[in-house]
């Protein structure tokens, strides 16, 4: 093996160690329940970014507008017995001065990808690590993924995301978001 | 940036995706999916370089798990596809674990030697005729090859609901 794949293997064994905790449960710093409808959200940094999306293949420089960008690692879990369905476009954020700002959709930040010749092994993991721009919940099922807003907000904010269940559409809200400063 | 650079962010990048207040988030059995469609083509090379098709696995129950190395629950559910092998015979049910997107060595680096054929979707075209829409994502085929239950999100698939259904599968 080589030294720089080497360097990988204990990479990522320091990570999986560092990210387990207890149980090796996922760690959430925000959550949100709704019925039997769960959403969390942990902030995500510029150093955590560039070094994840590096270790896939980007360079620092290509990685930068994502990095920079206001980003989270989204979860979210149907606890309940009703399919759900959820399109990102239909999520926003809300600052404190009431200002709506969207997300920007995973197809947006790959067609920027595609300009940049980023290699595809990298643009594939890219794709999957991201909160797909829809979703299907069956009973059980739960999703995480990283996402950005198209500006980031002054201050903390609401995130609203919207879901449809068999009853119709429902809002699920986040307070007290806040983009990470690194 | 230097490889030792490298090396420092990699680790701290992985470990800063998923740090803060603990809750646990692991989904509990699969949903039977009531058309029970054909399963789509599945021929890709395993770790070996040695082409594997689904097909020749008809007559068993197989478990096809799509996962990435770099993606959590994947990594937290990969020990159970081992453990969920063993409950049944060879015959009977076989366990297929496709990454995507990623190379030999560093599937190897996380997953060793496996007691079930690893295969690799590097350009993930395999996949996109699959039900997949995140990862982990998991089918459960029937033995005349047709999807007929699946989860989306970490399982354990030693669970006894998930064992349930894979007997109800080897009994039809």
């Amino acid at each position: 093996m080589t030294h720089t794949r080497w360097l990988v293997v204990f990479a990522l064994s320091a990570a999986a160690g560092l990210a387990a905790g207890a149980d090796d449960a996922i760690e959430w710093r925000h959550r949100a329940t709704q019925g039997a409808v769960t959403l969390t959200a942990n902030p995500l940094g510029v150093a955590s970014r560039t070094a994840f999306y590096a270790a896939r293949g980007f360079s620092a420089t290509t990685i930068r507008p994502y990095a920079q960008a206001c980003g989270f690692s989204f979860g979210m879990q149907n606890g309940g017995s009703a399919t759900l369905a959820t399109r990102l476009a239909d999520w926003h954020a809300v600052g404190k001065d009431g200002r709506r700002i969207a997300l920007r959709l995973p197809q947006a930040w790959d067609a920027t990808w595609q300009k940049a010749d980023v290699p595809q092994a990298a643009r594939i993991a890219f794709r999957w690590a991201q909160f797909q721009a829809e979703n299907f919940f069956e009973p059980g099922d739960w999703i995480m993924g990283m996402a950005t807003l198209e500006a980031s907000p002054s201050g903390p904010f609401r995130l609203v995301a919207r879901y449809r269940d068999n009853k119709g559409n429902h809002e699920i809200v986040l307070d007290e978001l806040a983009c990470a400063h690194d | 940036m230097t490889e030792r650079r490298r090396f420092i962010f990699a680790g701290a990048g992985l470990a800063l995706l998923a740090c803060a207040p603990s809750l646990r988030a692991q989904g509990r059995g699969m949903t039977a999916i009531p058309v029970v469609p054909p399963a789509p083509t599945l021929r890709l090379p395993d770790s070996d370089g040695k082409t594997v098709d689904l097909a020749q696995y008809k007559g068993r129950v197989v478990l096809v798990n799509f996962w990435a190395t770099w993606c959590p629950p994947c990594r937290k559910e990969f020990p159970s596809l081992g453990r969920v092998k063993k409950l049944f015979k060879p015959a009977e049910f076989e366990v297929l674990a496709v990454n995507v997107g990623e190379d030999p060595d560093t599937v190897f680096s996380f997953a060793g030697h496996t007691e079930f054929p690893v295969l690799f979707d590097r350009d993930s075209k395999a996949m996109a005729a699959w039900p997949v829409k995140g990862l982990p994502t998991t089918l459960l085929i029937d033995r005349q090859g047709r999807i007929a239950f699946r989860a989306v999100g970490g399982r354990e698939f030693d669970d006894p609901e998930i064992v349930a259904a894979i007997k109800q599968l080897l009994k039809s």
